[in-house]
């Protein structure tokens, strides 16, 4: 999936302290945030006392708010708030693009690929701050749910947790994995966050409904048709999930235990999962014709309605859900890259709300108690509006971030490490460039020279070197006139102006105004490197001559301000935009600092 | 107590949900193809030259094809050792092609990765030194890519089936090349069409110093080897026995220039046939049939090897009236067959073929010896995994 993959490792050292930055730093953001907002609440009751009351919506006297929706509105709060904080785990910036999202996709049809690839290289362009993002919307949503108790707020929050919920379910599990084979209940389908969209969805609804038990018939029996589905899909046969053993290996469910218990746990999870995927194995048919029974059994159970069959049908389904979700989902969020529980939690959480909603009379007798809830809605209406605000923090600088074409200069600096800030004068050279013409360093004075070593036969970094030097003087727009882009040959063979114009007309560089490609005799050449600290050689056996891959920037006064090692490395888009960003800025300073 | 109209309802939906998805998760059926044989001609070949004898082949044993790089060796005339002398300075991952002529040797470097055109080298004492040339446009991936002619000047056949010329050795090197013909021109010209030619797979010289073109076509039982005369290209006029609509299309798998005239392989279905030509008729062998042809070459005097599936092992020495012969099965892991090494001497007729045998980084030089494979030589080549990556 080409452009997902930034080519860097989750846990490099470098993204990991830029995301941690980032959280402290828009952390600091949102407790400052939520302190004015506090301090703005309080002025205003002290000069107006009576103007909060009411503004949550809650009033004392009207109907308690219906359990089901109580069970939904926090149950899914604190899903997301947990979500948003597994979000921040440290690898999550630099992982979750492609040991997440493009392992997911890759089963799923071409199409699906495409448009989880679209959103993957969103993100690896600008991995911080959608990282970032991430933890502040969700916690965001999360206590937004939670604190919002009546009212258009809390509707408003649950259709933003469909909003998110949506994006997630399409770009984080790439639908669910519905369009993907292997699609099982136990393992998660059709997608944990779908189950949060259903819940979003149900509390965005007009409390008026929960009076009646019309959303809870309707929600079981949607959960009814969804288990049956499933039970189905578990059965069907030629899906592998009969057999414990198939051709000598373990079977489909199997399999796919042994797959999570791989997972960095503790060890008696571990074990846990290794003991239940033996079983499986030995008593696979057993095991499937339970879940088979289990699942269409809940499924006939909520699609009759009947309350009693209801309670059973939750009660054992509780216990069966959590099973599962030891045993085959393993939790879920275990591993450093555990985006949420998966399905089995918020799935209990959203049948047992359908089974609170058949019986709504009942929620009469809780009325009293909740009722001191509406003797505090101003401070609701607060916290309510710290975690929009809180929302915002994270979506502002992700928007900002997606409509960017450019990546975080970030993937550079984790490829290439620091670079070495210098104030050294620049050894000089006279060397022909790709036209015949001699050029000299002391010619170029007045400009910012970014300089690079590129071979001109090279087959793997040089051209792409090229390339980001090109777009660097792309980005640069009207301050590129003050800046000369210029490579000198790296081999000692193939060296001659053939080969230079040969390379820029592969690159593309014959158009490229303040482009030079630098080359001399092997004495010439020689001096030139060895001045720079490049060093070139041969290799036999067919390998490309070698050279080391650095970059300097030369301020208009003919000393060197900047070195920097321009191996590109896993060299996808986002790297490459990165390191052409972080030139342009490094020109931007000599500039600046002529 | 009868069950309502809703109830029925919710049962319809769930079974109709229930097929539905489980539709989703239903894998297609693998539908069995018969693929035909593989009649392409790996890059890994041998040729003589009046220097001495070349082998080219592919090592590295990687997974990742960067890894894998390709090596030239020589067996010095009057030497029967055998040294590597691959030219250095340029990654050669994407396969080395080479042809010999006017006392050198030129090799060209396919591309590969970010690499799109092909640099080559030329030696003129058997590999001990190399000077650089260009070809600023990626060589074809087959080993009749190149030739050079007596004069020096050289052909190049490209990727896209363009053809290529270089009137010296010197432009060769500074680059300066001139196209000679199109795939698209030839296939529309007379004999082009007459053979319904597709694509272009050898370049060579003819007895009189044209240009010969050779390739596939798309007319059963004809044969696209064409010749340039002064700009217009005509059919060279190769006819296999029995052609017609029974017989396979013909891919010409090699070409090359021999004394008087030329030698090619051809491949029609599953037969493989060499053909020579001196320059008025064709002469065409008997046919050898194969699954699949893994490497071929041509040796001294018109003679001919093929290395196909199975360690089988075919030569032929040349057009007078000679038949395929079958070599012992060849040693595991051989990747080229490397004919005797004078330029007098023809394969049967008392010199002896090398096997060159292939494990990771090391090569092993079999030679065969009253019937039988004798190990003669290893070399570990210092291939330079990760150098490419």
């Amino acid at each position: 999936m080409p452009g997902m993959n930034s080519g860097l490792s989750p846990s490099d050292p470098t993204l990991v302290a830029a995301f941690r930055s980032a959280l402290l730093h828009q952390g600091a953001i949102a407790l400052l945030m939520l302190v004015f907002l506090w301090l703005l609440w309080a002025t205003a009751r002290t000069w107006r006392p009576a103007v909060s009351a009411g503004t949550s919506g809650v009033t004392a006297g009207e109907p308690a708010e219906a359990r089901a929706r109580w069970l939904l509105r926090t149950g899914f709060g604190v899903l997301w708030i947990f979500d948003g904080i597994l979000q921040a785990q440290p690898k999550m910036a630099g992982g979750l693009a492609t040991q997440v999202m493009e392992p997911i996709a890759a089963s799923s049809p071409g199409w699906v690929q495409h448009l989880v690839n679209w959103g993957g290289t969103a993100w690896s362009y600008h991995p911080i701050q959608a990282g970032a993002a991430s933890v502040w919307i969700q916690v965001g949503i999360g206590t937004w749910l939670i604190v919002a108790v009546r009212g258009p707020w809390s509707r408003l929050a649950g259709a933003a947790s469909v909003i998110w919920g949506l994006i997630v379910w399409v770009f984080g599990e790439s639908f669910g994995g519905i369009f993907a084979p292997g699609l099982s209940w136990l393992t998660g389908a059709p997608g944990a966050v779908l189950i949060y969209v259903v819940a979003g969805a149900l509390i965005a609804l007009p409390e008026g409904a929960w009076r009646v038990p019309r959303p809870g018939r309707l929600l079981l029996a949607g959960l009814g048709v969804f288990f049956a589905a499933m039970a189905v899909l578990q059965a069907w046969p030629g899906r592998g999930f009969w057999p414990g053993r198939a051709g000598g290996k373990p079977g489909t469910l199997s399999r796919m235990v042994t797959e999570m218990a791989g997972t960095p746990q503790p060890h008696f999870l571990s074990s846990l999962l290794s003991g239940f995927a033996s079983f499986a194995t030995r008593y696979g048919f057993a095991v499937n014709l339970v879940v088979v029974i289990a699942l269409a059994a809940m499924g006939a159970a909520f699609l009759s309605g009947r309350p009693r069959l209801v309670r059973y049908a939750m009660w054992s389904g509780i216990v069966f859900c959590l099973a599962d979700w030891v045993l085959v989902q393993d939790f879920g969020f275990l591993g450093g890259l555990g985006t949420d529980p998966n399905s089995m939690i918020p799935l209990i959480v959203l049948f047992s709300a359908g089974y609170l909603a058949l019986t709504p009379a009942a929620q009469e007798a809780e009325a009293p108690a909740r009722a001191a809830e509406a003797k505090r809605p101003g401070v609701r209406s607060v916290a309510a509006a710290g975690a929009l605000a809180v929302i915002l923090l994270g979506a502002a600088p992700m928007a900002a971030a997606a409509v960017n074409r450019t990546a975080d200069p970030i993937l550079a600096l984790a490829i290439s490490g620091d670079s070495t800030r210098l104030n050294l004068p620049a050894p000089g050279f006279s060397l022909t460039d790709q036209n015949g013409r001699t050029v000299s360093l002391a010619g170029l004075r007045g400009k910012v020279v970014l300089m690079t070593f590129l071979d001109p036969v090279c087959t793997s970094d040089c051209p792409i070197i090229a390339q980001e030097f090109k777009q660097t003087g792309q980005m640069l727009g009207a301050q590129a006139k003050n800046v000369e882009l210029v490579a000198v040959v790296a081999n000692p063979t193939y060296r001659s102006t053939a080969f230079t114009r040969a390379f820029d007309r592969q690159e593309g560089l014959t158009t490229v105004p303040d482009w030079l490609y630098l080359t001399g005799s092997l004495s010439q050449l020689g001096a030139v490197w060895r001045h720079y600290g490049v060093a070139v050689e041969n290799l036999p056996a067919g390998a490309m001559a070698a050279h080391n891959d650095l970059a300097v920037v030369i301020d208009p006064a003919g000393r060197i301000r900047q070195e920097l090692s321009s191996d590109p490395g896993p060299a996808t888009l986002s790297t490459r935009s990165s390191f052409s960003v972080l030139l342009g800025q490094y020109a931007r300073q000599a500039l600046r600092q002529s | 107590m009868s069950r309502g109209p809703a109830s029925r309802i919710r049962v319809g939906l769930a079974l109709a949900c229930a097929g539905l998805t489980a539709g989703c998760g239903t894998q297609a059926a693998t539908v069995a193809v018969t693929r035909p044989p593989a009649m392409t001609a790996s890059l890994s070949t041998s040729l003589t030259t009046a220097q001495g004898t070349w082998a080219i082949a592919v090592m590295g044993g990687s997974a990742a094809s960067h890894n894998n790089f390709w090596q030239l060796f020589v067996r010095r005339a009057n030497t029967g050792r055998w040294s590597l002398a691959t030219p250095e300075g340029v990654a050669d991952n994407g396969g080395l092609v080479a042809a010999g002529g006017n006392g050198s040797l030129v090799v060209g470097f396919r591309p590969s990765q970010e690499l799109a055109y092909s640099p080559l080298a030329t030696s003129t004492d058997a590999g001990l030194n190399w000077t650089p040339g260009l070809l600023d446009a990626a060589l074809a991936d087959t080993p009749g890519a190149i030739a050079v002619g007596p004069s020096g000047r050289t052909l190049a056949l490209l990727q896209d089936g363009t053809i290529e010329a270089a009137p010296t050795a010197d432009d060769a090197a500074a680059g300066r090349w001139v196209p000679l013909a199109t795939l698209k021109a030839l296939a529309a010209s007379a004999p082009g069409r007459s053979c319904g030619l597709k694509g272009m797979t050898a370049v060579s010289f003819g007895p009189d110093q044209n240009p010969i073109a050779a390739g596939s076509c798309v007319r059963p039982g004809a044969a696209g080897v064409f010749t340039d005369a002064g700009g217009t290209w005509r059919s060279a006029g190769l006819t296999l026995p029995g052609n017609g609509p029974g017989m396979g299309t013909v891919r010409v798998l090699g070409l090359t220039a021999i004394p008087g005239g030329n030698a090619a392989l051809l491949a029609v279905g599953t037969s493989l046939l060499a053909a020579w030509w001196d320059g008025t008729r064709w002469t065409v062998s008997a046919p050898v049939t194969a699954d699949g042809v893994r490497a071929l070459g041509f040796g001294p005097g018109g003679s001919a090897w093929l290395l196909l599936d199975s360690e089988r092992a075919e030569t032929i020495a040349g057009a007078a009236g000679s038949t395929w012969r079958a070599l012992p099965p060849v040693p595991a892991g051989t990747t080229v067959l490397v004919p005797p090494g004078t330029g007098t001497l023809a394969p049967g007729t008392g010199g002896s073929y090398d096997a060159l045998a292939v494990a990771g980084s090391r090569l092993t030089v079999w030679r065969l010896a009253r019937g039988a494979w004798g190990k003669v030589q290893q070399i570990t080549v210092p291939v330079q995994y990760g150098s490419s990556g």
